[in-house]
């Protein structure tokens, strides 16, 4: 803070969030994001080839004969040295194309993106019902931690963050699909079908990840509320009477949001990625099923892509977070006036 | 955060400790009772509800529930410690070893670190266990690397708390090597708040590997596993609901009782 603080002075004090201070900080966090994808995307290709199996013999299994794999080998290009298929690779991925999957004898973004598209709906209905809803019971029980009602949702809460998505997901399961039957239990529908038809397949599996995601925030808002609330600015506020309403909303709400922006931005990667079990048991055709199909098929072309997205991802939710942290800072507004 | 732990009740951990003496005593003496062997199958008993005989009822191959979930957290707490205990040598090694280092020494293991935090957890599990069997030395290993780097951003962090405390920097004038420095002064200041974030990623581990078994990638079929059973169970839920319940309600016991007893602020 004095940092920023003196080089705004120094450079004559400019009157928005992105001052010179945080402009730098914010593109370094850039550059470092995109070194560590194109690192993490080299170490991801040559970790995935090291693998034992390629396309080929995914598509030709364990029956395949040498001959018959080395020559779907020579017609795919496979047998090229490494340096050569990564740097081939790299630039297919440079120019938007994902590749080709060999088994499913299909291009890989065809395959992908309705899955992206799939995972991405799902995990928005998670958020929505999620974060409004964590950040008001996180501000409330992080207000009156002694209450009854906030003992009781304390715990729930590390009850829901702490039983794995498949045990919370068989058990709504177990109640809302066999005991009182108002959501189906399996998606039936094909993976491209429109989000109209995917709507009554999305609730429970976005249930399931809610819980989870929910508790996380829940918990991270109150913990920042029952620390700002014993600042002295609060204490300052309170004595010169103003509205108890206001000073939750207005006083301890910006100051706690920081560490609240950064674990819905940590959450909201974790659920456009692919959430694996939740899809797996509710077969949910999203990348997280894609990336289990691929997996028990090796199908290598295919499990590429979805790690790097998944990479892609949580940088990039991780450096929205540090921007919005940076414009949201309740310090840096007082600074301007 | 002291005046946190006060609200919750000492009674809750109690019972948090019981659960887990219990559940440790029935992981190492459950082979002495000399209970149902747990690949018994019996076509005539499938899916029967609770009884003298099955006291949980039995699963769709007629196999005892009872003896298969007393039996069904073994591989995923020993698996889960040797994890643990290689994450936390790594992650107190490589985040106190930073901070005391200091420089573009620690500036380059901290890049590692969040480096590491960026890899997904759930495919780099899915892809050894597919690509190289469902090998348990192989498993705790991975694990133990891959939640290392929370464990050892708290040591560093912790680390780097003490360092400018006197008796760290009398330490290092009188000219104690690193390790030295490490083992007598700061391993006995950090262990409790490092300790607390082991038992965290312990939580984590089981749930990985209990969800990796559920997918089928855990253990290998016969063997009981809570994950796998609750998977090979939901198909006829409907028919024996305890057959799901049973390995559910231990499970979450075990890692809620662990929670309970971890402070979260």
């Amino acid at each position: 803070m004095g940092l920023s603080q003196s080089s705004s002075m120094l450079f004559g004090g400019k009157t928005s969030a992105f001052r010179d201070g945080n402009v730098k900080s914010i593109l370094q966090r850039v550059f470092f994001s995109t070194c560590a994808f194109v690192a993490l995307a080299a170490v991801a290709f040559i970790g995935i080839d090291a693998l034992p199996g390629d396309g080929c013999t995914a598509l030709l299994g364990r029956f395949g004969t040498d001959e018959q794999v080395s020559e779907c080998r020579t017609e795919n290009e496979l047998d090229q040295p490494l340096i050569n298929r990564l740097g081939s690779w790299a630039n297919d991925l440079v120019h938007g194309d994902l590749g080709y999957s060999i088994k499913r004898d299909q291009s890989v973004d065809e395959i992908i993106l309705p899955r992206i598209r799939n995972t991405l709906f799902l995990g928005l209905v998670a958020a929505v019902i999620a974060f409004p809803s964590a950040v008001v019971i996180g501000l409330l029980v992080g207000r009156f931690p002694k209450s009854r009602v906030g003992r009781i949702i304390n715990a729930g809460s590390v009850i829901m963050m702490t039983l794995p998505e498949f045990v919370t997901a068989t058990i709504l399961w177990l109640v809302f699909a066999i005991w009182i039957p108002i959501f189906p239990g399996v998606t039936v529908v094909s993976s491209d079908a429109s989000l109209a038809e995917l709507l009554p397949n999305v609730w429970m599996p976005a249930l399931t990840l809610a819980a989870v995601v929910f508790a996380h925030s829940m918990r991270t808002t109150r913990a920042g509320v029952s620390v700002v609330q014993m600042m002295p600015f609060i204490e300052s506020a309170r004595l010169r009477g103003t509205n108890e309403r206001v000073i939750l909303f207005r006083h301890i709400l910006p100051a706690a949001l920081p560490p609240v922006v950064n674990a819905i931005a940590v959450d909201l990667a974790w659920l456009f990625t692919g959430t694996f079990v939740t899809e797996a048991v509710f077969n949910y055709r999203g990348l997280g099923r894609l990336a289990i199909d691929a997996i028990s098929d090796r199908d290598t072309s295919l499990i590429l892509p979805i790690v790097l997205f998944s990479l892609a991802m949580y940088l990039t939710m991780s450096l929205v977070a540090d921007i919005v942290v940076k414009i949201l800072d309740p310090r840096l507004r007082v600074e301007r006036r | 955060m002291k005046f946190f732990t006060k609200d919750r009740t000492p009674r809750g951990k109690i019972l948090a400790y019981c659960v887990l003496v219990l559940h440790g005593a029935i992981a190492l003496f459950v082979p002495i009772l000399h209970l149902t062997p747990t690949d018994e199958q019996d076509a005539t008993t499938m899916l029967q509800g609770i009884s003298v005989d099955h006291w949980l009822g039995t699963d769709g191959l007629g196999r005892d529930v009872f003896s298969r979930v007393l039996h069904g957290g073994r591989p995923s707490l020993v698996i889960a410690l040797v994890a643990t205990a290689i994450a936390a040598m790594i992650g107190v090694l490589l985040g106190s070893f930073a901070a005391l280092a200091g420089g573009w020494i620690d500036e380059a293991l901290s890049r590692l670190i969040d480096f590491l935090l960026a890899v997904p957890t759930l495919i780099l599990l899915l892809l050894i266990a597919s690509f190289f069997g469902q090998d348990p030395v192989i498993l705790s290993l991975t694990l133990g690397l891959m939640y290392a780097p929370p464990i050892a951003r708290v040591s560093r962090a912790s680390t780097q708390i003490l360092l400018a405390r006197d008796f760290v920097r009398v330490a290092r004038l009188q000219g104690g090597n690193g390790l030295t420095i490490l083992v007598s002064e700061i391993l006995p200041n950090i262990w409790q708040v490092v300790f607390n974030e082991i038992a965290m990623q312990f939580t984590w581990i089981i749930l990985a590997f209990s969800s990796l078994s559920f997918l089928g990638l855990g253990v290998t079929p016969p063997t009981p596993e809570w994950g796998l059973m609750i998977a090979e169970a939901r198909s006829y839920m409907t028919i024996n609901p305890v057959s799901v319940i049973a390995p559910i309600c231990m499970l979450a016991s075990l890692v809620l009782a662990v929670q309970a007893l971890v402070d979260h602020e």
